[in-house]
């Protein structure tokens, strides 16, 4: 299709000023609105809180209680599974996360059987408690570097009154 | 090379380039900004965690609570009491349950059981583990059941 001729050569300029305007305008906007964060991930939590559960499902659960001491400042004092203490250094999530893989088996077997309860200190920074809970429903594996979950139901039990830390 | 001499006109930049530069720019932008994370309140230093995933489908109903303390612009903490950072200002956990009272009635209005409502809670690292839990009570009285803590996710180690 022949559009020109070439008697009549008037090159029609579009008017580009208006739509840069704009465009500049929007980019501004954008750049300015533009807020960069990391992504952010969540843990899902079994409730209701520190209530017991029916008698009929208990006794089909193989509970773990994971207890979680403070320090009068917040930090972790130490870290009990059960009754088994294993310390508060910054490898103790990592003994955690092992002792609770020996627990629930070979990651993946009978996953949603098994339930954790966090039992954690009022005071403790809750970060600890977010490694905790990270410890108890997984791990990364090594060679895929993909999640694996083993444990989905955590629950918290009651809150501590402020100050106790038996 | 021949320069036009016959008709001297305005010299005309080319716009063509420019203008696709400043639309890659634009789309760029539009993708990156993330306009669902309005809800989350800048005071609120999250913990880090390589198991922390985004959710795989969006939830239909959420209901944000940003817990944390007043910082400086270091990021120092000013006011060693946790608020909960909300549209109508910072809140201590207790104040905040009047709030919680009233989104339950604002969702029951809207036909909607707060039961379905997903309570994100976004938590200070420093935060006492006690005020998320009081939370989750006021909440859970409130007739909320289902709760997502949030934490930043951490880049894996490769």
């Amino acid at each position: 299709m022949k559009l020109r001729h070439k008697g009549d050569a008037t090159k029609i300029e579009a008017q580009m000023a208006p739509m840069i305007d704009i465009v500049f305008q929007l980019l501004i906007f954008f750049m300015l609105t533009l807020k960069i964060l990391a992504p952010e991930g969540d843990f899902n939590i079994n409730m209701p809180i520190g209530q017991a559960q029916a008698d009929d499902e208990s006794d089909m659960q193989l509970d773990i209680k994971v207890r979680l001491l403070a320090s009068p400042d917040g930090t972790l004092k130490q870290v009990a599974l059960g009754t088994r203490q294993l310390g508060n250094d910054e490898r103790v999530f990592d003994r955690l996360n092992s002792e609770i893989i020996t627990i629930v088996g070979r990651p993946g077997a009978g996953e949603n059987e098994v339930e954790v309860e966090i039992d954690a200190d009022y005071g403790l920074h809750y970060g600890n408690v977010i490694q905790a809970i990270s410890a108890c429903t997984g791990k990364i594996d090594p060679i895929t570097k993909k999640p694996v979950r083993y444990v989905e139901k955590i629950k918290f039990a009651k809150p501590r009154p402020p100050g106790d830390a038996q | 090379m021949k320069i036009k001499t016959s008709k001297p006109s305005l010299v005309d930049p080319d716009m063509t380039p420019m203008i696709d530069i400043v639309f890659q720019l634009i789309a760029f932008f539009m993708i990156v900004t993330n306009f669902e994370q309005t809800q989350a309140d800048e005071r609120v230093k999250l913990p880090e965690d390589e198991l922390a995933q985004p959710p795989i489908a969006p939830r239909e109903q959420e209901l944000y609570i940003n817990v944390g303390f007043e910082r400086d612009k270091d990021g120092n903490i000013i006011d060693p009491t946790p608020y909960v950072f909300s549209k109508e200002g910072a809140k201590t956990a207790q104040a905040y349950a009047s709030e919680l009272q009233m989104e339950a009635r604002v969702a029951k209005t809207k036909k909607i059981e707060p039961s379905t409502i997903t309570v994100v809670i976004r938590a200070d690292s420093e935060t006492p583990t006690g005020i998320v839990q009081e939370l989750m009570k006021l909440a859970m009285d409130n007739g909320f059941s289902t709760f997502a803590l949030k934490a930043k996710a951490k880049a894996l180690d490769q």
